[in-house]
């Protein structure tokens, strides 16, 4: 693990600890509504806190929004050149096909991030908002080491491929 | 599966059927199709009079510019099936490009064999041409032997092969195209290493030589003239040298090979991204069973704190 | 474009065979088990093996290792290896692996491991199916996904999300130009059409499909599966040939295997009209009992099986379970009534009208006729019984069963006839749709109208 890794990964956690403080919360202006304030615009502004943004470089930055009873944790996950590009996108489509079984995934990203969380009241009840946290950083962690490894398999499985069909030829 | 095979299976196996069925004395009725690469189509069926001969008919894309080539094109699939009494040619069928007659009761192994490598045998002769072209120019003293003979086979809509013999070689270019955006850029990596593989490893230096262009090369480039220059286009240009059909063996295996490359080649990005898909399966199940460590327990949550329920036992929710 | 004159794929994928073909042809090409063998990750190395795509190698081991790294191509050191040795190494375990028949002949071996990844009509395995898929396409109907339109078949009550998986494996992986997913029972209507019998060309009917492990009754309204009213028997193609088998054993004839049973199956049963008549019909006919000749495979011993009341006692566990089994005792044609019955009462005549039947296990001779005539008995009784009590007349309900030639391989051939129309492309989603909408374009597909 590289040097500022570390340090990124864990003002990433200390933020999140700080903002996963949820609380149940109706909606203010629709009677026996309960929705998550992060992602109602425009109103009841006096319901959503600072966001916060924790950023490692220009390519690896995480968003963290939080409200009265929800948080949204965008991350932008490392995209050097264009097959990491392709793969970060085609792994995170992936990802969001699934959300159901993820329950705090959002099946959108926020503009501008790969990937996006949307953790509300309800998940912080049912869940130990410790482990949460822990995913959040164990997710960031899996996933930029998936690319990689994914990249690593095309240009192997590329040379390989590449050296069985030149190897037809050598007689 | 690494590598495809050059003949296809499935005519095989229905000639193989309909001589097996005739061999027992009870002909099968055959109306069937069949595909293969790059815009071909296969029919088998009977002859409407006689059941104990059938009719293979092949149309492909390719056909019309192989026809272009010029030369004796039909003698020269003709001399493919010479060999084999159970085929004999006959006038196409409607809508297809060729057609022969396979006597069921003369029908033997290697010929079901060679007319599953139909598609191989009519993509081969602009090779064919290629070879000899290349025979005659180095025969030919030095200085004179230019030749600026270059065979194209349109084998797809957008997608070309241009042959061009000279003294010393022979020069295969492959225009590839890609549709698919994840293509482009998996297609870029493949080529690429295409390209280094015979640098890299020792053990196939005596592999073609590989180059990749975003222009045409010089080589095709009178032929592409016409055409808009367009991003997508790859140039993919196999360098043959003598070692590479020195004998009729060699050609053929040659030939094989450069015809299947660009199905070669689709054919691994698609594996490569089902492969990635299983990883990505995995990696989904990992994470839920991350987040799932995540989750209270049910009995823990009923120690922890207790619940009010009503009198019919549900729980009291505020 | 001009994958317009391509003929469309069509897949029928099972849970025991898979059907593969082109539309317009009157029979699948390929027909085989939906079997896998993959290469097991076993340490033995085997250099430079011609087999396949090499052999895994180490302990390298990509699902189930370590969860910090899923395949072994995370280290410089095993790249630098790749480019040494061509045959034999790792990370090609998955081109490594057979499909079919060629599947149950390797796993034979030691180095594959056998199997299924559908279970009970749905994809189980989608890393495995999705092998499956690509082998199918690029080894066996040599086909660039590119240029086809597919049409794929899935079971009733197949859950949206699965279909979903399938648009994804075939739009991302594969990048075909089209697909359309239809339901089993719906194309086995459509392969009905080609009975003379049928006038109307309709999409409401009732399904019998029963293949080797279990048997559906499925209604069928306007194209749309009543999912409430399915009913399935736990009686079909495996437990007769048992019940043969059982009956072969009793008797002690010489081969009893399980593999002479099934071809006593599809050689000489039928259904009979009535039991006791036909049991006094080879009493005093000996004419009737036939014989099977059973020959090893060097042809030099013969061994002799009489075949006797099985011929018609056989088939009859559909009509009279109890006597093969003692937990299922509802016979089929009442089954089928209760099917109908439980479905709105606006489309039963229709139902009863158009039973069609699909699956080997339908193929005996008469099977058809005898379903009619008990259905027809059923459905009068209560006619009767209604008339009797209300004092109105009826007007009656017309049973009719539908058997036709195609039924064997009835879904496939009905994905066929549909498939090869030309409205059939304007029924797909093409690939552009699938990128500009997502995996959800899938969940529905238009209907065929085929009037």
């Amino acid at each position: 693990m590289s040097q500022s890794l570390r340090p990124y990964l864990t003002a990433v956690r200390f933020s999140l600890q700080a903002a996963l403080n949820l609380t149940n919360f109706s909606s203010q202006v629709v009677e026996r509504h309960n929705r998550p304030e992060v992602e109602v615009s425009n109103t009841s502004a006096e319901l959503k806190l600072q966001p916060m943004h924790v950023s490692r470089n220009e390519h690896e930055q995480v968003l963290i929004e939080p409200s009265v009873n929800s948080v949204r944790v965008s991350i932008k996950v490392k995209q050097a050149d264009e097959i990491e590009q392709i793969l970060v996108h085609k792994f995170t489509r992936f990802l969001e096909q699934r959300a159901e079984s993820f329950y705090v995934l959002r099946r959108v990203p926020i503009d501008g991030f790969s990937i996006s969380f949307l953790i509300t009241n309800k998940h912080t009840e049912t869940m130990k908002t410790e482990k949460l946290v822990d995913f959040i950083i164990e997710f960031m962690e899996e996933v930029d080491k998936e690319i990689s490894e994914m990249k690593l398999f095309l240009n192997a499985r590329a040379r390989f491929v590449a050296e069985a069909y030149l190897g037809e030829f050598v007689y | 599966m690494l590598h495809l095979r050059p003949e296809n299976l499935l005519v095989q196996k229905t000639l193989t059927e309909a001589w097996n069925a005739s061999k027992a004395g009870s002909p099968l009725t055959l109306d069937r199709v069949i595909s293969d690469f790059d815009y071909t189509t296969l029919h088998v069926s009977n002859s409407p009079d006689d059941k104990s001969i059938l009719w293979l008919s092949i149309r492909t894309k390719a056909w019309q510019s192989v026809v272009k080539c010029g030369g004796d094109f039909a003698g020269y699939l003709k001399s493919k099936y010479n060999g084999f009494h159970a085929v004999s040619e006959c006038s196409p069928e409607q809508g297809y490009d060729f057609t022969v007659q396979v006597k069921l009761d003369e029908l033997d192994a290697d010929a079901i064999v060679q007319l599953s490598l139909m598609k191989i045998h009519i993509m081969s002769y602009p090779f064919q041409l290629a070879f000899d072209e290349f025979a005659r120019l180095s025969q030919l003293p030095e200085g004179s032997n230019a030749s600026d003979t270059v065979h194209q086979i349109q084998y797809r809509d957008d997608e070309n092969i241009f042959i061009k013999p000279s003294s010393d070689r022979i020069t295969v270019i492959f225009e590839t195209f890609f549709q698919d955006e994840t293509d482009k850029v998996f297609g870029k990596v493949f080529l690429q290493e295409f390209v280094d593989a015979r640098k890299r490893n020792r053990n196939i230096q005596s592999a073609p030589q590989v180059l990749f262009s975003h222009e045409p090369p010089l080589e095709a480039a009178s032929l592409m003239a016409a055409r808009s220059a367009d991003k997508n286009r790859r140039f993919i240009t196999f360098v043959l040298f003598p070692r590479h059909f020195q004998t009729p063996e060699l050609q053929f295996s040659s030939v094989c090979h450069l015809s299947l490359f660009r199905n070669y080649f689709h054919y691994h990005i698609k594996c490569s991204k089902a492969y990635m898909h299983s990883r990505m399966r995995y990696r989904v199940d990992t994470f839920i069973k991350v987040l799932n460590r995540a989750k209270v327990d049910d009995e823990e949550e009923a120690g922890e704190q207790t619940t009010r329920r009503t009198i019919t036992g549900r729980k009291l929710v505020y | 474009m001009s994958y317009l004159n391509n003929p469309a794929i069509v897949m029928d994928n099972g849970t025991g065979l898979t059907k593969l073909g082109f539309a317009g042809n009157d029979s699948p090409s390929w027909v085989f088990p939906t079997a896998i063998a993959t290469a097991q990750r076993s340490t033995t190395k085997q250099g430079g093996s011609g087999s396949g795509a090499g052999q895994s190698q180490g302990s390298g081991n990509p699902y189930f290792g370590n969860s910090t790294s899923a395949t072994s191509f995370n280290s410089l050191a095993s790249a630098a290896l790749l480019s040494n040795n061509l045959a034999g190494k790792r990370g090609t375990e998955d081109l490594d692996f057979y499909i079919g028949n060629e599947a149950l002949a390797a796993s034979q071996g030691p180095s594959y491991s056998l199997s299924y990844p559908i279970r009970h009509g749905q994809v189980e395995n989608w890393d495995h199916m999705e092998r499956f898929w690509e082998n199918s396409i690029f080894k066996y109907l040599r086909t660039e996904p590119e240029d086809h339109f597919f049409l794929l078949t899935e079971p009733p009550l197949n859950p949206p999300e699965n279909r979903e998986q399938v648009a994804e494996i075939f739009f991302e992986s594969f990048n075909c130009a089209g697909l359309y997913i239809a339901v089993q029972a719906v194309l086995a209507l459509a392969a009905s059409w080609t009975s003379s019998k049928v006038v109307d060309r309709s999409l409401t009917g009732t399904v019998i499909d029963s293949g080797d492990g279990v048997t559906h009754v499925i209604p069928v309204a306007e194209g749309y599966v009543i999912g409430s009213a399915i009913k399935n028997i736990p009686i079909a193609g495996r437990d007769i040939t048992l019940f043969i088998q059982s009956l072969l054993r009793e008797r002690g004839e010489e081969d009893t295997t399980l593999r002479t049973a099934e071809r006593i199956k599809q050689e000489y049963c039928y259904v009979c009209s009535d039991i006791v008549k036909e049991f006094n019909k080879f009493d005093r006919d000996p004419q009737k009992f036939a014989q099977f000749i059973v020959e090893n495979s060097e042809k030099t011993k013969r061994k002799v099986i009489d075949v006797g009341y099985e011929r018609f006692l056989a088939p009859e566990i559909f009509f009279n379970p109890e006597i093969a089994s003692s937990d299922f005792l509802t016979p089929l044609p009442t089954v089928v009534d209760q099917t109908i019955q439980a479905c709105p009462i606006d489309v039963r005549k229709g139902l009863y009208n158009n039973i069609v039947l699909s699956g080997g296990s339908t193929m005996f001779k008469d099977f058809g006729r005898r379903l009619q005539r008990d259905l027809k008995g059923i459905v009068n009784n209560r006619i009767a019984l209604s008339e009797h009590l209300s004092g109105t007349k009826s007007t009656g309900v017309d049973v009719q069963v539908i058997s036709h030639r195609r039924q064997r391989n009835a879904v496939w051939f009905g994905g066929s006839l549909l498939a090869q129309t030309a409205e059939f492309k304007s029924y797909c989603h093409t690939k552009q749709d699938y990128e500009e909408i997502g995996p959800e374009i899938v969940r529905n597909f238009s209907l065929f109208n085929m009037v």
